[in-house]
């Protein structure tokens, strides 16, 4: 073995176990960075009195965001969250539009123009035994 | 004259044609200067500024309107990083079209390259400090096109946002990328990149057998030039500081009120044009990443600029090269004019 090869192998030696030893130290620092402090996003929202939203109303619940819907057929409700991108969606006259990038959904939330694609997430709407109104994200 | 402390950090003479104005345009020095008006009024305002969803955007205008010169630093950090990203482009600019970048300055021009992705990012995070509804939608959208990325997206994610959904640990980690990771990467990024300058034999001029050119300027001209370029910038920053005050939006509410303006900042005005045609990883990761790969490798797949024309704007043997910073150019260029445009 020449003197250059055993030069190569101990040059390409070393710097294989520094690439190594930086992914290895990548990796810790992601672990490290992956710890999560903030409590989960709440997902259960109380409405109150289902008595309170009279039949044929719909109601923009800007906390959470979403729209909810009472008609003949009962409750329901919709995301206002944009499913491109998630700016939330603003009402206009047709339906509901993001400001963010332009995609435009009717007044059921189907997608109809813009990069959406996707309707608005239709949301669970159940009502308690007390007549109490709650809302689930999932 | 005996030299001091500045003039030693210069050599003590270099060619004149490596110092031309026409030339340089006293960018890549100017950029240099802005960052260290930043690193002082962004050390100043960590005084008073606050990391906390409450507080944050109250606390940036406690500094704005009640600090006894606290809007004065504010406009000046503001200006100063938006300058920055103009002389950075311009930085760029003047290296591609002159055919600077070519070896030995092959390895320099990644470092600068690595640098104007630092300042995007600073500006980009010191952006979002201000925590107030103006932002609102910069972070939603920004995040969420890391989650778009496959596979490693939503760790991504998660390690830069500290949580599902923006909150305290974002505005703390951005606040602590923001003033120490970014800041102190970009510092040393910058040492790095001026010593290479000198590493590699100054700015790049053709060498003297091909073109002679023997006048030379001592480091007393060469710093007397730099201290012009300080004041000319500090005028341009201290007019637009007084004159333009930094932008500055209500306290994000417990109720997500809609807000009135919703275009990102204006580096990014492309992509958000970008944005608007469709799938938000081609557009929003994957374009952009192209765009950075593209400008990366003009040193290494292009043809090189002939040493001979060096020293020079346009040279003939980089033409490739500068048509396509021209075209990238002139397409984020007309994206961002489209986006303002569409904006109103």
């Amino acid at each position: 073995m020449s003197e250059f090869e055993r030069r190569d192998f101990l040059k390409f030696t070393t710097r294989a176990l520094l690439a190594a030893s930086g992914l290895f130290g990548l990796g810790a620092l992601g672990r490290f960075l992956n710890f999560q402090t903030q409590s989960p996003p709440q997902t259960v929202f109380d409405l109150g009195l289902a008595s309170e939203y009279a039949v044929g109303t719909r109601r923009v619940l800007p906390e959470i965001p979403a729209l909810l819907i009472h008609n003949e057929d009962g409750f329901s409700a919709l995301s206002l969250v944009c499913t491109h991108l998630g700016c939330t969606v603003e009402e206009n006259t047709s339906g509901f539009v993001c400001p963010c990038h332009g995609s435009l959904y009717d007044d059921a939330g189907n997608s109809l123009r813009g990069p959406a694609g996707k309707p608005l997430r239709a949301l669970t709407v159940e009502t308690t035994a007390d007549g109490q109104l709650r809302l689930l994200l999932n | 004259m005996r030299p001091n402390f500045f003039h030693h950090l210069h050599p003590p003479t270099i060619p004149a044609q490596q110092s031309r104005w026409r030339y340089t345009l006293g960018a890549g020095g100017t950029a240099v200067f802005l960052l260290l008006v930043l690193v002082v009024t962004g050390a100043l305002e960590m005084f008073y500024y606050t990391p906390t969803p409450d507080q944050a955007a109250l606390s940036v205008q406690v500094i704005s309107y009640h600090v006894p010169l606290g809007g004065l630093v504010r406009n000046l950090h503001f200006w100063a990083a938006q300058l920055l990203m103009v002389v950075t482009m311009v930085h760029l600019a003047r290296v591609v079209l002159t055919g600077a970048y070519g070896p030995p300055r092959r390895f320099n021009y990644l470092l600068g390259l690595g640098l104007f992705v630092l300042a995007i990012l600073l500006n980009f995070t010191g952006y979002i400090l201000r925590w107030d509804q103006g932002i609102h939608w910069a972070l939603v959208v920004g995040t969420n096109l890391l989650k778009t990325i496959p596979l490693i997206g939503d760790t991504l994610y998660e390690i830069l946002i500290g949580g599902s959904q923006p909150g305290p640990a974002t505005l703390i980690r951005f606040y602590a990328w923001h003033i120490f990771g970014l800041s102190l990467g970009a510092v040393i990024l910058t040492g790095w990149h001026v010593f290479r300058v000198r590493r590699d034999g100054g700015i790049a001029v053709p060498p003297p057998l091909l073109r002679r050119d023997e006048a030379r300027i001592t480091r007393y001209e060469l710093v007397r030039r730099e201290v012009l370029a300080m004041i000319l910038t500090s005028a341009a920053l201290i007019t637009l500081a007084g004159f333009a005050p930094a932008p500055i939006d209500a306290p994000i509410r417990e109720i997500a009120a809609t807000t009135s303006d919703a275009s990102a900042p204006w580096f990014v005005l492309w992509v958000q044009q970008m944005l608007k045609w469709g799938d938000p990883f081609l557009w929003g990761v994957l374009v952009p990443l192209l765009v950075l790969l593209v400008l990366a490798l003009i040193p290494y797949i292009l043809p090189q600029p002939h040493e001979g024309e060096l020293g020079r704007w346009f040279p003939r043997s980089n033409r490739l090269a500068r048509w396509v910073l021209t075209g990238i150019g002139a397409l984020v260029l007309a994206l961002t004019v489209l986006a303002l445009l569409s904006g109103d």
